[in-house]
């Protein structure tokens, strides 16, 4: 979904109630910020040295990325909310950490269903515990950083995927 | 005006059926998956040949799978704007799908319990239907469904990410569970704020009749959920389904009560009012319909309306809105032509002989 305001992904979203009518808004962090609605856009330490180089450079060079199978630039994504292909969930993965995490409430990981043609379950075995292991590199690196709401959801989803180890399924 | 659509036109459809469980409060049930094909981009990025192709491709697949039930298909370029409309009005395309241009289409089950979205935002948006409150029933027809489309057609997953969505904010299972509920009571007794407040502590969206960027009208509101990523399907749905809706449920039906109880000359005023405007309204626009219609319902759900039944409401309910109302005059009207036929139509569906 796109903000009300401009088109970058909305992140946050509100009910409000003015004369017993109820009118929604949906917003990015910086226009609910410059609303007034939120004291400040959630920023990451991430995100916050990245504002901070950006402004050094002018412009920071991953605008500028392109993505080689769509021609999905940084910019379109933040124009519209919407990707152009599979890839550019790798191509743009340092941008977008922030902006899934924000989107999903601090969630970084899938634990649900997988595609059913291409999952023997020998294979769904074995992605299981690559999953799992790249979520407990997660979780030290959460910890390093001092994301603690992120290393919590983390936690669960290990917990949860050992749970899940053999697949009951 | 496509001979299916026409089909569907004699019955009130499965979402405002009013038989499944807890009816009284929750009109409808949806579980809604979205799915993107690995070999194409997403639809921002996808040309007007390889619009065509993911259509033809996925068209074919739908075409040829095992179903629970029969579906037909529907071509939306060749489709015109008031069957467009009308498919909306019975919650089995997006407005965005409606209103989109481009190779695209829907399938959609004889009985409406399912649809099945060619081309919207991503590529395939599968939503299940029920009456009342079934989320697991139709998470089972959803999933079933998915594993038939996904035996020949390679979704787009990553192992981290889950299902790839062009939106962020659909990404890992890409579903979005919700439901329809009526609260009149709340809104009488003005705690409907309170419902939002917790709703959005929760994190859950609310949204009027036709979902996103639709106003709430008549005291009709849709919940789901937010987030998609972090947990499991049936995870999602059962603190969906055992924790948030038992919640909301039990506070309607206790505003209810205690309306009933403290405040009863103002509750059969309120629909005492309702009943009067339907019945003897003689301009009648579709919002206005819809304000009355929610309290009627109220009244017949709390049994303090004699004559009538929750299909008749239903009926009115569907057949008011603008594109169903165009169809059932044959001819297009404006402004006060329009709103007196609508006076005339619902007057005579009030009537208790049917007359």
């Amino acid at each position: 979904m796109k903000c009300d305001r401009c088109n970058k992904p909305a992140t946050i979203h509100f009910t409000e109630i003015r004369d017993g009518k109820s009118l929604e808004l949906h917003l990015c962090g910086e226009c609910a910020a410059k609303s007034g609605y939120v004291q400040q856009a959630h920023l990451t330490m991430n995100e916050m040295l990245n504002e901070f180089v950006k402004a050094k450079a002018g412009m920071s060079n991953r605008d500028a990325l392109v993505c080689p199978d769509c021609g999905m630039k940084w910019q379109e994504f933040k124009d519209t909310g919407l990707l152009g292909c599979p890839k550019d969930y790798e191509v743009f993965s340092d941008q977008l950490r922030g902006v899934i995490e924000n989107a999903q409430h601090g969630a970084t990981h899938h634990t649900g269903k997988t595609p059913a043609a291409t999952m023997a379950l020998e294979d769904s075995v074995k992605l299981r515990q690559a999953e799992l292991s790249r979520l407990k590199k997660d979780l030290t690196q959460a910890l390093e950083r001092e994301s603690y709401e992120v290393a919590a959801t983390l936690r669960d989803q290990i917990k949860a995927l050992e749970a899940a180890l053999p697949p009951s399924r | 005006m496509n001979p299916q659509i026409q089909k569907l036109l004699g019955k009130n459809g499965e979402w405002l059926a009013s038989t499944g469980p807890q009816s009284a409060v929750v009109v409808s049930s949806r579980v809604r998956l979205a799915r993107n094909l690995a070999d194409f981009p997403f639809m921002t990025k996808a040309g007007r040949l390889q619009r065509a192709e993911l259509h033809r491709l996925c068209r074919e697949h739908l075409l040829s799978m095992t179903s629970p039930r029969p579906f037909f298909y529907i071509d939306m370029e060749k489709t015109d704007q008031v069957d467009r409309q009308l498919l909306v009005e019975r919650h089995l395309i997006s407005k965005q799908h409606a209103s989109g241009d481009g190779s695209r289409g829907v399938a959609v089950s004889d009985d409406e319990a399912f649809s099945i979205m060619v081309n919207e935002e991503d590529h395939i948006r599968l939503q299940v239907i029920r009456s009342g409150l079934q989320l697991r029933e139709c998470w089972r027809e959803a999933d079933t469904l998915d594993n038939a489309l996904g035996q020949h057609l390679r979704y787009a997953f990553s192992d981290r990410f889950g299902f790839l969505t062009a939106c962020p904010t659909n990404l890992g299972t890409g579903m979005r569970v919700s439901v329809m509920l009526h609260l009149p009571a709340l809104k009488l007794a003005g705690e409907i704020e309170k419902v939002f407040v917790a709703a959005k502590d929760m994190h859950l969206a609310v949204r009027g009749l036709f979902g996103e960027g639709t106003e709430a009208i008549g005291d009709f509101y849709q919940i789901s959920n937010q987030t998609t990523l972090g947990r499991s399907e049936e995870e999602i749905l059962a603190e969906f389904a055992d924790v948030i809706l038992p919640r909301l449920i039990a506070a309607e039906l206790s505003a209810r009560s205690v309306l009933e109880q403290e405040r009863p000359l103002m509750l059969d005023d309120k629909i005492g009012r309702a009943v009067g405007l339907l019945r003897n309204a003689r301009l009648l626009s579709s919002e206005e319909a819809l304000f009355g219609l929610s309290h009627l319902r109220l009244g017949v759900a709390m049994g303090r309306v004699a004559n009538l039944t929750m299909p008749t409401i239903n009926r009115i309910f569907l057949t008011t809105q603008p594109g169903h109302f165009q169809r059932t005059l044959g001819q297009p009207l404006d402004g006060d032509a329009r709103k007196a036929a609508r006076a005339s139509y619902v007057r005579q569906l009030m009537t208790p002989s049917g007359g």
